[in-house]
């Protein structure tokens, strides 16, 4: 995680309302290239959820369902977002190519952690598009907050280490 | 980061780029007038980095105090401390007067923050500091322009981790 050095002109997304990667819809700029990217994630993390079910042990069912829950809850509403801006949201894919096998417990939450930590950083990206639109700021905030809670309880589960990381969602 | 097997539409990929874009792109035009607050006016950054600071002189003297919550409170105090420098350079870049992220730390309070010898109690004093952290980011996440909200819920998110490990 590097930051800018100080003195150095930086992003600021305030720059860009109307430009590339917005829509207006309903008096607002709607970021569809950001919330086309946290649906696409959204989608891969519902996948993960199921494929990791197979391999996990049963103990762990329940915080599986809540997380897939979740998860599909926002996809949905993402969903609906963009359709409300007149955009064809993005499907899900028919399979995700895995950075790794999944082949056991371990594996499966590291597929986990990585699908969280995706669904974190396209959420922070929202965050940082929806300047004109606080309730979608709030929306994209709590996300991406539950997807960085959601990745520590996982590498707890995991005894990955580092259990924390300071900027969840940062590129 | 997950690659569509069929099709390999990356979209996820896409996404990425688009950001790298945004990036490029805004680095050429003058920084961010609009956010910069006038010479009277405190900067909205200030107290969540001086906040940052505090919570990890907290967390530091706590870890020293209590064993076993030392790896969470030491773990607690690296994040807040990456915080508070993240902060002060953001601070720094708009106000150049302000104290540079790099400068020496200024001079330690005479007494480390009290934390109470019941492990209990000095856990949840740490949970209330990241909650109320948490907060604090959160509400100005909403207001601040692009850069410094995504800083602001990156800041946010962490301190809910940090909850979370210690309840």
């Amino acid at each position: 995680m590097t930051f800018l050095p100080p003195a150095v002109p930086h992003p600021d997304m305030e720059t860009y309302r109307g430009a590339r990667g917005y829509q207006s819809a309903g008096g607002k700029q709607v970021p569809v290239e950001a919330l086309q990217a946290a649906l696409a994630a959204e989608h891969a993390a519902v996948w993960v959820y199921g494929v990791a079910g197979a391999f996990v042990s049963s103990a762990l069912t329940r915080r599986l369902d809540e997380a897939t829950t979740a998860h599909q809850a926002r996809r949905d509403a993402t969903q609906r977002m963009l359709i409300d801006a007149g955009v064809s949201p993005v499907p899900s894919e028919p399979g995700y190519l895995s950075p790794e096998p999944v082949t056991d417990t371990a594996s499966a939450l590291r597929l986990i952690i990585t699908a969280e930590i995706d669904a974190a950083a396209a959420w922070r990206s929202v965050v940082e598009r929806s300047s004109a639109d606080p309730d979608l700021r709030g929306a994209a905030l709590e996300a991406l907050t539950a997807a960085a809670v959601r990745a520590t309880r996982w590498r707890v589960t995991a005894g990955m280490a580092p259990l924390t990381v300071p900027f969840p969602g940062a590129p | 980061m997950f690659q569509a097997r069929p099709s390999r539409r990356h979209v996820l990929a896409a996404g990425a780029s688009t950001a790298a874009l945004f990036v490029a792109g805004s680095a050429a035009l003058a920084g961010c007038s609009a956010s910069a607050p006038g010479p009277e006016e405190p900067d909205p950054l200030e107290s969540p980095a001086r906040r940052a600071e505090a919570d990890a002189a907290l967390a530091t003297t706590v870890a020293g105090m209590h064993s076993t919550l030392a790896a969470v409170a030491n773990a607690l105090a690296a994040d807040r401390a990456t915080h508070a420098t993240a902060l002060r350079a953001e601070l720094h870049r708009v106000q150049p007067t302000s104290v540079p992220p790099n400068a020496a730390p200024p001079a330690p309070p005479a007494a480390p923050p009290p934390v109470s010898p019941d492990k209990a109690t000095a856990q949840a004093a740490l949970t209330q500091a990241m909650r109320a952290a948490q907060d604090e980011a959160a509400e100005l996440v909403i207001t601040l322009p692009g850069y410094r909200a995504a800083l602001l819920a990156s800041v946010a998110a962490c301190c809910a981790t940090h909850v979370t490990l210690l309840t």
